[in-house]
């Protein structure tokens, strides 16, 4: 099973209630074909940059799970059939490098100058 | 160095991208992403904006991603 990025855009009409049976929509289906839902970001209520289906604004919700193939296509057929849904896209996620996790930990201030860590180990 | 006075003349052009270590650019960062296009939406071609094969083949599919969804404009209407 690969890793995989979703973007779902909701049309901002929809209360919260809603969005959150969406979302339980989402992952559950995924757990359920013995993938795995490792993080939802709730991104809120943007503005879009060009209007979809005449709304300027979208609820974004983004969605990292691990899933077998097949549902992503499963999961493209329901987000297409589902009118509360503005726009959504897949994308396989970018395994994090050594070099970017490095990059993340220099930005909290955490790791060490990047030249001294190797000599360290030795 | 009287080197700031000419810096329109002979400036040589560097990967922004490279400068600031970026090891992949992502289609979220709206931000970072909106330098490289122009106010009209159309993705700033190296020969301008000096970035490097690697970054700019990264940035062309970030872009292209954030479009569809609607982190970017394909075009700006304002000009129309």
């Amino acid at each position: 099973m690969k890793l995989y990025e979703t973007t779902i855009i909701y049309d901002p009409g929809l209360e919260e209630t809603r969005i959150n049976d969406e979302v339980e929509r989402v992952t559950q289906p995924i757990a359920q074909a013995g993938g795995e839902v490792i993080e939802v970001q709730r991104w809120g209520k943007r503005k879009l940059a060009y209007n979809i289906r005449k709304r300027r604004d979208g609820t974004y919700i983004h969605v990292k799970h691990k899933s077998p193939a097949t549902l992503i296509a499963e999961m493209d057929r329901r987000f297409r059939l589902n009118e509360g849904v503005l726009r959504h896209l897949t994308v396989l996620a970018v395994k994090e490098s050594p070099r970017a996790a490095e990059d993340a930990a220099k930005a909290d201030g955490v790791a060490a100058p990047a030249g001294e860590a190797p000599r360290a180990a030795e | 160095m009287a080197r700031d006075g000419e810096s329109r003349s002979f400036r040589r052009k560097f990967c922004k991208l490279c400068f600031d270590k970026v090891e992949r650019i992502d289609y979220k960062d709206d931000r970072r992403l909106s330098r490289f296009i122009t106010d009209r939406g159309k993705i700033v071609p190296r020969r301008i904006s000096g970035t490097c094969a690697r970054h700019q083949s990264q940035i062309t599919e970030a872009v292209k991603r954030a479009r569809i969804l609607a982190l970017l404009p394909f075009t700006s209407d304002q000009y129309r």
